[in-house]
């Protein structure tokens, strides 16, 4: 995306874009197919740099495990189409074309892809990774999914994306974990109306662009980078801002999804799924705080022979942190 | 009640001005006279508005949380001698303030629970930001995932009482009767939590000993109340279920005092023996508001006001002495009457209103829960008689092993007690021991 002048990419991008929207606006299932193969053909030299041998091999690794999703896909469609006469959505079938779907997406039990990959990609790959590849998918496994099955993913995903993240010090993989638990919450609510998940799914990106850009131009990589800095004292608010907002903290914007969500879950009744979707954000909270100790505290540690200085030239993000802080406090004197 | 809301909210950039920091402590104290003006109706909610409104609970309460607020900014003055980013500690306690003031004021359970949750981050910051020790990330830690694990649940129970009686607002909730045990149980957690109850109290003696004095104040001071506020506010629809299952609880923290009270004599630190007898008296506020009669909720609201101004203050006298001698250890701390005679006279004021001694407020509130405890079961006696027997056991043993006896040879110089000290420790006292005199305004409701 911001590239090494390499125009090429912003053509790729067009079709990126294009094909999304190829996916989700057709009439039958085989231009569904078509949307998400034009996809992957198109992410797949956005990613690519023959002059790096790990992003090639990124790129291979993406290459296979999405168009294995993508052939298994097209293959359910022609069984639905040759076996199935109604509209029924608990069968095999919606079994089977949902879990291509969840590979196509990244969602456990199918994610195993997805932390390797986004360790072999930079910040920006990785941001179109995490929020512009996961519409076409969710969007399609709206127009037919299996809720039963559908729920047991949705727990599968936020323990697999709590847990998964505890060992990890590398950020890009960190962010991969929280995004995985965050697909649970897309996917639940995605099962109850296409407008709840736009929102919270707009909000999800902001909240990644936010962390995102605030990590790609500090040009850290892993946790240990983030405890030698001099870090200056906006940069660490922003930090803190953000990662508490993207745990679902009152009062940042973070917690209003969060909140709309367990409305609707607990009209619907779930109420143990309601208690697991608490306990796992718990755990993701403790990852997060691990992340932003450095923001906590004023000192940091310096090293003896490099002296690592951060100029505070980012004022569109002090911007978004103070969006962040004051959406929530004013949407709920609007919203009264 | 907006606008002590806006002014609270126009004192955050004077925070950020130069020399000003004795200037934001004193409009503090200009608000605490401002609101104590506010015309109080005694058996209603008054000062009504479209989100705010004031009950003799609330206005007690935040009348405390204005009143140590402007105690933590003169307790730590040390901050703005040595200039250690003093203009972010100000913001920090301004904005705890705010989310404070807001949380016992607001109509709504759910902006309640907001307010209630949002209050936790600036107390998170002043912990890790300014404390002492490297302790204080794991007691970070544990202060916030204890009160998220009770407040989540509380946030299901909110979500859905509003899913069946489709309204937040907490004057109607009188009228209904919620009779469900799993519902119960997740409204009351998160306060049980915060208050705290003996199993769930593991986080307040980390917290307490590794704040700051500015946040052991407000820990102490205003904190845990909101956990019996919030019992308050919520025991209006769950009579009936509690009154099945009230003796869990007052059992659980009864005998937890118990227990706490006398692990209070094995401490060594002295911040972390006040946080113990923190646990035994809010043990006590806890029965009293289960027990659900009229003695036991006016004896838990007295307490709840005593408490935080007596532990407050002998948080203040706990950094006094660690400011000299740099140590909170009982056996560094010893044989202070020789040095400092006027701060005997504090550590002694303050230890024996700890103890329920007269003519404090304490001793109103521990005679009101012991009647009202009583009346529930007469067993509670013995536990009641022991509790605070041993409460006045370790007041004592601190106060002596402190003044009395011989001094450390270590030590160098220090002086005496500036008069900012004592002004501070004056006003934690006064109200403590002189509203005695007058408690027909916190303790008769209807």
């Amino acid at each position: 995306m911001l590239t090494n002048n390499n125009s090429n990419k912003m053509f790729f991008l067009f079709i990126l874009f294009f094909s999304t929207l190829i996916s989700i606006s057709s009439n039958s299932w085989f231009g569904c197919w078509i949307g998400l193969e034009i996809n992957l053909l198109s992410f797949i030299p956005l990613i690519s740099n023959s002059k790096n041998l790990l992003s090639v091999e990124t790129s291979l690794k993406y290459f296979l495990t999405q168009s294995l999703a993508s052939i298994n896909f097209l293959f359910m469609i022609l069984i639905k189409f040759s076996l199935l006469k109604n509209f029924d959505m608990n069968n095999i079938i919606s079994i089977m074309m949902n879990s291509s779907l969840l590979m196509k997406m990244g969602s456990a039990p199918f994610h195993f892809w997805f932390p390797n990959i986004v360790e072999g990609l930079s910040w920006m790959n990785n941001f179109m990774l995490m929020t512009w590849q996961k519409i076409s998918p969710m969007i399609l496994l709206s127009y037919y999914f299996n809720k039963n099955f559908l729920i047991f993913m949705i727990i599968m995903n936020l323990i697999i994306g709590s847990l998964g993240g505890l060992n990890q010090t590398s950020l890009r993989k960190l962010l991969a974990f929280s995004s995985i638990n965050n697909l649970g919450w897309m996917i639940f609510s995605i099962m109850i109306s296409e407008n709840l998940w736009l929102f919270y799914f707009l909000i999800y990106s902001m909240m990644i662009f936010m962390m995102i850009s605030l990590f790609f131009l500090m040009n850290m990589y892993f946790m240990n980078q983030l405890f030698i800095n001099n870090m200056n004292f906006f940069i660490k608010l922003n930090l803190l801002i953000n990662f508490l907002s993207l745990g679902g903290l009152p009062p940042f914007m973070g917690f209003m999804p969060k909140w709309i969500i367990i409305n609707f879950l607990l009209i619907n009744k779930f109420y143990f799924l309601t208690f697991i979707f608490m306990m796992t954000s718990l755990i993701i909270i403790y990852y997060y705080i691990r992340i932003i100790y450095s923001s906590f505290m004023f000192n940091y540690f310096k090293m003896k022979w490099v002296n690592l200085l951060m100029k505070n030239n980012m004022s569109l993000i002090n911007l978004s942190s103070f969006i962040s802080i004051s959406s929530m406090i004013l949407s709920t004197f609007i919203f009264m | 009640m907006m606008k002590f809301l806006f002014m609270m909210i126009f004192m955050i950039p004077l925070c950020f001005m130069k020399n000003m920091f004795w200037l934001v402590q004193m409009m503090l104290f200009f608000m605490m006279f401002l609101f104590m003006n506010l015309n109080l109706n005694i058996m209603c909610f008054f000062n009504m508005s479209y989100m705010f409104y004031c009950d003799i609970i609330s206005f007690g309460l935040i009348l405390l949380s204005i009143w140590i607020c402007s105690l933590m900014i003169m307790a730590s003055e040390s901050l703005f001698k040595l200039n250690f980013y003093f203009n972010f500690f100000l913001f920090n306690v301004i904005f705890l303030l705010i989310m404070l003031y807001l949380t016992f004021s607001v109509l709504n359970l759910l902006l309640f629970y907001f307010f209630f949750e949002a209050s936790l981050i600036p107390t998170l910051l002043l912990i890790i930001g300014w404390g002492y020790q490297p302790e204080r990330i794991q007691a970070g830690m544990y202060l916030l995932f204890y009160t998220l694990f009770g407040s989540l649940p509380l946030l299901m129970g909110i979500v859905y009482i509003f899913n069946d009686l489709n309204t937040m607002t907490i004057y109607f909730l009188k009228f209904f009767n919620m009779n469900m045990y799993l519902l119960y149980i997740s409204m009351i957690f998160a306060f049980l939590v915060k208050m705290p109850m003996y199993f769930v109290h593991l986080w307040l003696p980390k917290a307490h000993v590794e704040a700051p004095v500015s946040g052991s104040m407000i820990l102490a001071g205003i904190m845990l109340k909101l956990g019996g506020y919030g019992l308050l506010r919520v025991m209006i629809f769950l009579q009936e279920v509690n009154l099945k299952l009230n003796y869990i609880w007052i059992i659980i923290s009864l005998v937890g005092g118990l227990f706490i009270s006398m692990k209070c004599f094995c401490q060594v630190d002295m911040k972390s023996l006040i946080a113990y007898s923190s646990v035994a008296h809010m043990s006590m506020v806890i029965g009293g508001i289960m027990v659900m009669n009229y003695w036991g909720f006016i004896g838990s609201y007295i307490l709840m006001i005593s408490h935080g101004l007596c532990s407050s203050g002998m948080f203040c006298l706990a950094n006094i002495n660690y400011e000299r001698l740099h140590s909170r250890s009982l056996y560094i701390n010893s044989g202070m009457m020789n040095f400092m005679p006027s701060m005997s006279l504090w550590w002694f004021l303050l230890l024996s209103s700890n103890m329920a001694a007269p003519p404090s407020l304490n001793l109103l509130g521990e005679i009101s829960l012991i009647n009202s405890l009583v009346s529930w079961s007469n067993i509670s006696m013995i536990l009641l008689m022991m509790i605070s027997f041993f409460s006045a056991g370790y007041s004592l043993y601190l106060y002596s092993y402190i003044q009395h006896g011989k001094y450390f040879q270590g030590l160098y110089s220090f002086y005496v007690g500036s008069s900012r000290e004592y002004l501070l420790l004056f006003l934690h006292w006064f109200p403590l021991n002189m509203m005695i005199l007058k408690v027909d305004f916190i303790s008769i409701w209807f």
